[in-house]
């Protein structure tokens, strides 16, 4: 999982900004595109003709083409260690037989994937397709055939149709372009790798650097829609981002790492170089901190203030099961999931709530990666009240509907290759009285002054939402320490709903650049009652002889 | 070179001859070379030595006591730079370099007599790192210095393993020692120039060739790739080698499949090898090639399919290449015929007949060139720094020795420079170029005559000529390479009352193909050449293997296992100017003119 704190991406489609005040596109706008004239073609070609004799025709079609161009530069211990461009194409192939009421969905039917041309080649991307589309087909009637003997066997019929009914959406964006001015890149990696080297004489603590890597990922992501319900879109998104890590051990071999990135949407959204230089420092220093910091005790229970970096990972990880998903055959249950019997129930405290917003593209100034304007089932992305004075109101949900949601609300999202999924976007979480870090911290201490306990945990940031990599132990006098080597236990949806004590007011923007974008905007959270103890991670031995000098 | 011969009884003497060599200042043995030390040998040099000087002597950094040294160490490097295009449907679907240079760390404690390698441990005995693509000494160190480090405690952890099961086990059927002594090499030769290759050009050369099977609407998919590598291979050891060895390849290979109306997936493919592109055929020969294949595949797709046949059989040269490689080379590999978990077929049969007296096999890396075309499992120096030797495995049909490394075997205690891998994976004895020779030749003609004359002896209507077969692991890509299957592309019947040659599909070799190696009862008289990678557990290598065409006096087929999947329904999507092939039709192409592709 690559995080991103406060340093972002725009990825909406750059020059859809503009389609949008535009008149509305029609499908002769579209088939000005090589490639949309390419995929309409073959589209109702197969709309008209695809039918095996004796079988059932498809009732609906959906063809994605995915284009990715992208260059990397990668340096480690102030060396080159490769850069170059790829640039590939894929043809993602949708076939649905049967009806809206029960189809051949839930098989690889959904997301038939082949290489495609990279140029607009008609014949050979209508090839690819094809192939594509013929496969699927194939596998939706078998999968039909499997579904209507699986229906029989089952006593309670589904709680809801297999696909929704959705008004087509003409949306065409521009197609994203790669800028880079890859000359520079190399060059500067291998700066920001070789920082080790001077981190290692001073800050160090003795402790030897057993990786030091810098890249730089430039990627620009072109998709093509089209369904056989007239939903044509085209969408660019283009993502940077610069990261850092390292690593050493600590004396008693605790391996310690560390890792730093830049996001956005533009080289210009970057760190400056010095900036993020500044920042790779800063985070060599903190691994002689670590070093040297006293190992966590061996078990606390009490209340622990996550940041709000730390808090955006953990409510990432606990609330991306909002979505609605098909359940089992012959049951009762809406979706599955932590959430699947939870509408309207209590999930967190009643002074948080939630809203996942695909159409909110910044946040103080700051873009936003989750945000899209039309998910990647040709449906307009709203934005969905999720929890409401702590209650469970909403699911996030694509065109696979589930009992009282019979429709999409914009969240079906997929990975480049892969079939569209009900995703989080733009989760928002908010308190009605948040408060400063300040009085969060006043307010922990009285908690455990309160049940007397001398110090309390601070947690300022995760590698894994179970494990803290900057952990500070508080005494009640208000004294830091860092520690090392903590898990944290307990962390689970319902510690969120009944020991979230109180929350910040500032909300920390997380962008997280997955293979599906999302953000996370958190407050910072103190919770009551959380278990802090040994992560007890094998230690593996010190080097065996000492680096080269 | 002048060679720099190593008292070689224990690992104290091999000790020493490191320590010499640390003391030798490295300049004085570059002298001798004809080449300059290239920086990459001297940075992994530097390394080696001092990782080998300190690992299990010097201080430890904490209080965990003492380790044991290592006995051997060494670092391969390779510098790989691959240009790949690749065209599908008629157009570029991509196109890139890749540069990479990675080093691959082997360690072993203990003894050559027992190490970290043995038994199931072999495999851990690498570590590979990748390294920086400049000449940064001080990064190249470093990333070694963090490989061996983590070799180093595999090592002595996967040998305190081993030492733990040989005290539990009973005794090995084979007791051979885990490392093999042998005297430490040093050839610098001259590193491999980038890769040129006209990008614009050779998109659009193999995008046409992929476009040529458009004209085939049958044929239901295709690939084409160009794969342009030039790897230096530098390589360095605790003992004393010193070793750098450029490596060439142009490699252009059409695949083009099709699915008959019963379900059957039939395919058929291409290559084109040479060192650079500049040698690879031109273009017009090329698409001519590719278009005799899909016209081949689409006559295929109309054959009948065979039936269950136990008779007489011919295998063209380059058929007759690649089932030695098979089934006989991958059972000749000294590894084999050590462990529990091997066949062993041929391990007791040293100094027994395993063919027919009038066939000779040997594996000779050290040829370049036969007839003009470059081999391809040419090398120097194998991947354990040993030089590439011609090995007599099969004299007169007699079992003489198997493909050796430096894992010693009961039978064998050396390596003869057969000790090959990809980088990344440990080395066992390979193939590099396998020539059969016989004794008992005749004309191409004569064969036929032979095999009509012989299926009328056996009472059968015809006998099967197997113009092309393919390794399993080439069309499968399996993982496990242990049953070395040959999968049959191209066979036809040859009817004995004098019908026309007949393509059949489907036809699969039943039982072990070793038995009809006792059944072959002559050889043709021109040797062919099939060049290809092959796959096994140490990784692909490029190998040759060049025989005669053969005829078999009992080959047992069967129909092979079918999918049952229609061929697609909608027809391929066509440029609309264009209408196919039709009329274009192989019956009654004889086998011998089909073969005329054949050869490179």
């Amino acid at each position: 999982m690559k995080r991103v704190a406060w340093l972002l991406a725009v990825v909406l489609s750059m020059g859809a900004v503009g389609a949008e005040a535009e008149k509305p596109a029609t499908r002769a706008d579209a088939e000005k595109d090589p490639v949309l004239r390419a995929m309409l073609k073959e589209l109702d070609r197969s709309v008209e003709q695809l039918q095996l004799p004796g079988s059932l025709k498809p009732y609906f079609i959906q063809y994605r083409t995915e284009d990715v161009a992208s260059y990397t530069a990668r340096a480690e211990f102030g060396a080159i260690e490769g850069a170059g461009h790829a640039h590939h194409r894929v043809v993602v192939v949708t076939v649905r037989v049967g009806d809206r009421k029960a189809d051949s969905s839930g098989s690889p039917a959904d997301a038939t994937a082949e290489q495609a041309c990279v140029g607009d080649d008609e014949v050979a991307l209508r090839s690819a397709l094809w192939a594509a589309t013929d496969r699927a087909y194939k596998v939706a009637l078998a999968s039909y055939a499997q579904k209507q003997a699986a229906l029989k066997q089952v006593q309670t019929p589904p709680q809801a149709n297999d696909f929704s009914e959705e008004l087509p959406v003409i949306a065409l964006g521009a197609r994203a372009r790669l800028e880079v001015e890859h000359g520079i890149w190399p060059e500067r990696m291998m700066r920001v790798s070789g920082l080790y080297r001077a981190a290692e004489n001073k800050k160090l603590a003795g402790g030897v650097v057993d990786g030091a890597r810098a890249a730089f990922e430039a990627m620009a992501r072109t998709t093509w829609l089209v369904t056989s319900e007239g939903t044509i879109v085209r969408k660019g998104t283009t993502s940077f981002e610069e990261t850092f890590a390292a690593s050493t051990q600590a004396d008693d071999g605790m391996r310690l790492t560390r890792s730093y990135s830049s996001t956005g949407a533009s080289v210009a959204d970057l760190d400056a170089e010095e900036v993020f230089a500044k920042h790779a420092e800063e985070l060599l220093s903190s691994l002689g901190d670590l070093r040297q910091a006293p190992l966590v005790e061996e078990e606390y229970h009490g209340p622990v203030l996550l940041s709000g970096d730390a808090s955006a990972d953990t409510l990432r990880a606990l609330l991306s099961g909002v979505t609605a998903m098909r359940p089992r055959l012959g049951t009762e249950a809406r979706t599955v999931g932590a959430f699947a019997s939870s509408y309207h129930a209590r999930v967190l405290p009643d002074f948080l709530e939630v809203v996942d917003d695909p159409t909110l593209k910044s946040f103080n100034g700051k873009a936003l990666v989750g945000a899209y304007r039309v998910d990647d089932e040709g449906v307009t992305g709203e934005q969905v009240k999720l929890v409401e004075g702590g209650k469970l109101q909403g699911y996030l949900i694509g065109r696979q509907p589930v009992r009282d949601f019979p429709h999409s609300n914009g969240h079906g999202r997929a990975a480049i290759v892969g079939p569209a999924r009900p995703h989080i976007s733009v989760l928002k979480v908010t308190p009605r009285e948040g408060m400063t870090n300040e009085a969060l911290e006043k307010r922990m201490l009285e908690i455990a002054r309160d049940r007397g306990l001398d110090h309390v945990y601070i947690v300022q940031t995760l590698g894994g939402v179970q494990f803290p990599r900057l952990l500070y132990r508080v005494g009640t006098d208000g004294k830091r320490t860092l520690v090392r080597g903590a898990a944290l236990d307990d962390m689970d949806n319902r510690t969120l709903r009944s020991s979230v004590e109180a929350a910040g007011k500032d909300l920390w923007v997380a962008n997280y650049t997955d293979d599906v974008p999302t953000t996370v905007l958190a407050p910072a959270l103190l919770v009551d009652d959380v278990t802090v103890k040994r992560a007890n991670e094998k230690n593996a031995k010190l080097p065996f002889y000492p680096p080269p000098r | 070179m002048p060679g720099k011969s190593q008292p070689s009884q224990a690992r104290y003497a091999v000790r020493t001859a490191a320590f010499l060599l640390l003391a030798l200042p490295w300049s004085q043995l570059a002298a001798h070379a004809a080449e300059p030390t290239p920086p990459i040998l001297e940075a992994m040099t530097a390394e080696l030595d001092r990782a080998f000087a300190e690992l299990g002597h010097a201080a430890q950094p904490s209080a965990a006591g003492k380790q044991l040294p290592p006995y051997f160490l060494s670092y391969s490097v390779q510098d790989a730079q691959v240009v790949t295009i690749g065209a599908q449907y008629g157009a570029v679907v991509n196109s890139t370099t890749n540069r990479l240079r990675s080093a691959d760390v082997q360690v072993r404690v203990g003894s050559a007599q027992l190490d970290n390698t043995h038994g199931d441990h072999r495999g851990t005995a690498v570590h590979t790192v990748r390294l920086p693509l400049t000449e940064n000494r001080e990064a190249f160190q470093r990333l070694l210095w963090v490989a061996t480090n983590a070799g180093y405690g595999a090592a002595l952890d996967n040998y305190l393993r081993v030492k733990t099961e040989s005290e539990v086990r009973a005794k090995e059927e084979d007791s051979s020692a885990d490392f093999s002594q042998e005297k430490p090499q040093v050839h610098v030769g001259k590193p491999a120039q980038p890769v040129e290759v006209d990008r614009a050009a050779w998109e659009k050369r193999v995008a046409a060739l992929s476009r040529v099977l458009r004209e085939f609407p049958e044929v239901y998919a295709s690939q084409s790739m160009l794969s342009v590598q030039n790897t230096t291979t530098y390589y360095a050891s605790s003992e004393g080698a010193r070793i750098v060895t450029p490596y060439r390849l142009a490699n252009l290979v059409v695949i083009a499949m099709t699915r008959a109306e019963d379900g059957m997936d039939l395919i058929q493919m291409r290559t084109f090898q040479a060192e650079t592109v500049e040698g690879l055929p031109t273009q017009a020969e090329m698409e001519r090639s590719v278009r005799q294949m899909a016209v081949q595949l689409a006559a295929l797709r109309k054959a009948p399919v065979t039936e269950p046949f136990n008779g007489p059989a011919i295998l063209s040269g380059r058929a007759a290449a690649v089932f030695f490689h098979e089934v006989l080379g991958h059972r000749l590999e000294g590894q084999r015929q050590r462990g529990d978990k091997e066949g062993q077929t041929f391990t007791k049969e040293l100094g027994k007949p395993v063919l027919p007296e009038f066939l000779s096999v040997i594996d000779d890396p050290t040829q370049a060139v036969l007839d003009g075309v470059a081999l391809n499992g040419h090398y120097s120096y194998d991947s354990e720094g040993q030089p590439a030797q011609r090995v007599e495995l099969i004299d007169k049909g007699v079992l003489k020795t198997f493909l050796m490394s430096r894992m010693p075997i009961a039978s064998f205690a050396q390596s003869n420079g057969h000790g090959r891998a990809q980088a990344g994976r440990m080395p066992n004895g390979r193939q590099g170029n396998l020539m059969v020779t016989s004794t008992r030749t005749t004309t191409e003609a004569e064969l036929r005559r032979q095999l009509i004359e012989e299926a009328k002896r056996q009472g059968k209507p015809y006998g099967l000529y197997f113009e092309d077969i393919s390794s399993g692991f080439t069309l499968t890509q399996r993982a496990a390479p242990q049953a070395f299957q040959v999968i049959p592309l191209v066979v036809w019947r040859v009817y004995a009352d004098g019908r026309p040659d007949e393509l059949v599909r489907g036809v699969s070799i039943v039982g072990t193909p070793l038995a009809a190696m006792k059944k072959i009862l002559v050889t043709g008289d021109k040797p062919e050449l099939f060049n290809g990678i092959c796959g096994a557990e140490s990784g692909s290598v490029p190998v040759s293997a060049v025989a005669p065409a053969l005829l078999v006096s009992e080959m047992e087929t069967q129909r092979q296992p079918q999918g049952s999947s229609r061929p697609p329904i909608l027809s391929m999507p066509q440029d609309g100017r264009q209408t196919g092939p039709q009329g274009t039709s192989t019956s009654g192409a004889s086998a011998a003119a089909q073969q005329q592709q054949e050869a490179q």
